[in-house]
């Protein structure tokens, strides 16, 4: 790398720092602004407010379902794919993208047609089990777990393509057990990897907005997660209680970077340490 | 433990790896596989430690039949080409990590886990190396880590897969050496994969010589190179001139190029096509009564006590031929430039028009 040199290279630069002040920093400067407007009391009394602590409430919950399950659901994933050769493997990696692809209100509708009250599956549930699952924490988890299963597979595979087998081989070679070599070689092989993929999920589970508000149904207090009550909020001219909650999310979203960014500087000391030749 | 491999065939999609393979290994010998890449070498070394099922056939350890044994219960000792270190643990854990796998009653405690790790470290001259991860370690001393771990358990079976492959020359020698040493120390029966024939021949008690999935010879070093089994075999052992020409029974000929052979009547009169060994033809200034093959130097390399020349044929033949000189035989030689020089063969192998190996012939 280089220093700059000519002007048009320091205008580069300038370009790109303005672009992100004005695009990514200022805005989240003016969400906490403006939620401090009318001072810290009001903040603290929406902050407290019941709707407020049911949202959070409601969002980490979601979130506490989601990572887990997309993390065991990921792990798999990445595992089938990378270890063993099948026909519609290949199918498959593309098919993990589904989520990426497709607008998460549409994925929220998709589930509302099929798990909805007049929905196949749906009906049938209320037929027999009287369960309700769109309108519901259900459908909020199904459609979080839906539009976020890819992070955790999409970060594995590649590094678990080009790690190979190899190791596991040896493990096994040893007598290790499947499950032996895949807690003492592939899981301290991929951890780094791992963690990061659940850091990208846990944020798009927190910041979710249109899938969710198709299937949530919008009851106050039951049913809106913080993206849902920021809306709801802004709605009924709450800018303070609006702002309150994107503060919140903000806060989330800052503290999510600082993971990811230990995490990225703990990868990258690892491998400055390990290229380190005596 | 012997290793007895039975009509092992393998095939991956429509390629067969591995056609109808025999071998017998007896125990606490040294075996080196040798081909080209692309003969099943490794397949066959692969389908021996469990990594990969065979179609058919069977895989014995002491005339017990392994074939549909698990890997984890062969109890074979197994080196990757890439080492396959496990790269976060530290060498000492690296080591210890079979012991640690054993189940709870067989399993070693702390301490003797811990003397067991150090004598294999010992064994392998890595000891000051213990706390040091895979990365910091080089080429070499990965290996012998590697090797380490896989007598961790006292495998009764040691399978190494182009054990040197990605070592430099100087390394690879001096591991090579040491391989054959540790293997007199504690002699367990042991297959290795080469496609390098000078690793095979200084390392290997028996070399199984391998060419697209089918084993060609199976010898002594000594006997794959002095008789070969098959003309690939020739080829595939240390560096040939093919010389082209005609045969009437008594002279071969090419071109302005002549020579007198006596083959007994075993080559017939024809197409016939002579390879010659390197080491096995000297230069003169002059032709002698049984040859006259005029050849024109081209280049020279001095190394140690060998002078290998590149010699290009003066009206016969094409291409460039190599003959390698012992350095006193070269200076007594000293050629002038763009002097016409005289190859002296002393011994020649025939090969038929149909391509197998005739017999050995020196020039009449």
């Amino acid at each position: 790398m280089n220093r700059p040199q000519k002007w048009h290279q320091w205008a580069l630069i300038l370009t790109a720092i303005t672009a992100v002040v004005v695009l990514l920093v200022l805005p989240l400067v003016v969400i906490f602004a403006e939620a401090f407007a009318q001072g810290s009391g009001v903040v603290l009394e929406n902050l407290t407010s019941s709707d407020m602590i049911n949202a959070i409430q409601l969002t980490l919950i979601v979130a506490l379902i989601t990572v887990p399950v997309n993390l065991v659901f990921g792990v798999l994933l990445a595992w089938c794919v990378t270890r063993y050769e099948f026909r519609g493997r290949k199918l498959l990696s593309t098919l993990i993208d589904i989520p990426f692809a497709m607008s998460p209100v549409v994925a929220g509708l998709c589930y509302l047609v099929v798990y909805g009250g007049q929905g196949l599956v749906g009906q049938w549930l209320d037929d027999q089990f009287n369960v309700q699952l769109m309108f519901a924490l259900p459908g909020i988890v199904m459609v979080t777990v839906f539009v976020t299963c890819p992070y955790v597979a999409r970060v594995l595979i590649p590094l678990m393509q080009s790690q190979g087998t190899e190791e596991e081989e040896a493990a096994v070679l040893l007598g290790a057990s499947g499950w032996q070599a895949f807690w003492y070689v592939t899981l301290p092989k991929i951890r780094w990897a791992l963690l990061y993929g659940v850091v990208l999920t846990n944020a798009r589970a927190v910041g979710e907005f249109g899938a969710v508000s198709v299937v949530s149904g919008l009851i106050r207090g039951e049913t809106l997660t913080l993206p849902l009550l920021i809306q709801m909020l802004n709605e009924d001219y709450n800018t303070v209680g609006a702002f309150t909650a994107a503060g919140l999310l903000g806060a989330m979203a800052l503290v999510t970077l600082l993971l990811k960014t230990v995490l990225e500087w703990r990868q990258s000391n690892k491998l400055n340490a390990a290229e380190e030749t005596p | 433990m012997s290793i007895r491999v039975d009509n092992i065939r393998k095939t991956f999609g429509g390629f067969t790896a591995l056609d109808n393979i025999s071998l017998n290994v007896p125990e606490g010998e040294l075996v080196g596989l040798l081909g080209p890449s692309g003969s099943g070498k490794t397949t066959l070394l692969r389908i021996i430690a469990g990594l990969e099922k065979p179609d058919h056939g069977h895989v014995l350890f002491q005339e017990r039949d392994v074939t549909t044994l698990d890997v984890r219960r062969r109890k074979v000792g197994f080196v990757f080409q890439q080492y396959a270190l496990f790269r976060h643990l530290t060498v000492a854990d690296n080591v210890a990590f079979g012991l640690r796998m054993l189940p709870r009653a067989e399993r070693p405690g702390r301490d003797a886990v811990r003397a067991r790790v150090r004598e294999l470290l010992e064994l392998v001259q890595m000891e000051s190396m213990a706390s040091r991860y895979p990365a910091q370690l080089s080429g070499g001393q990965k290996q012998r880590v590697a090797l380490a771990r896989a007598l961790a358990l006292k495998p009764e079976v040691l399978l190494l897969d182009e054990p040197f492959g990605a070592l430099d020359a100087k390394v690879r020698k001096e591991l090579r050496r040491w391989l054959r040493h540790l293997h007199e120390q504690i002699s367990v029966t042991s297959i290795f994969v080469t496609h390098d024939q000078e690793e095979a021949m200084e390392v290997s008690d028996q070399v199984v010589v391998m060419s697209q999935g089918q084993i060609e010879q199976i010898g002594s070093p000594l006997t794959v190179y002095e008789q070969p089994a098959s003309r690939f075999v020739f080829d595939f052992l240390g560096h040939i001139n093919a010389l082209e020409g005609l045969y009437d029974g008594a002279v071969w000929q090419s071109g302005d190029a002549r020579l007198r052979l006596d083959t007994h009547g075993a080559c017939p009169d024809g197409a016939l096509t002579l390879y010659l060994r390197p080491h096995e033809a000297t230069l003169a200034k002059t032709p002698n009564d049984s040859a006259h093959l005029p050849v024109a130097l081209t280049a020279r390399s001095v190394f140690g006590g060998t002078v290998t020349l590149e010699l290009e044929p003066r009206g016969w033949g094409d291409g460039v031929l190599e003959v390698e000189l012992d350095r006193d035989t070269w200076d007594a030689l000293s050629p002038g430039r763009d002097e016409t020089l005289y190859l002296l063969p002393r011994s020649l192998q025939t090969v038929t028009c149909d391509g197998d190996l005739g017999p050995r012939v020196a020039p009449a």
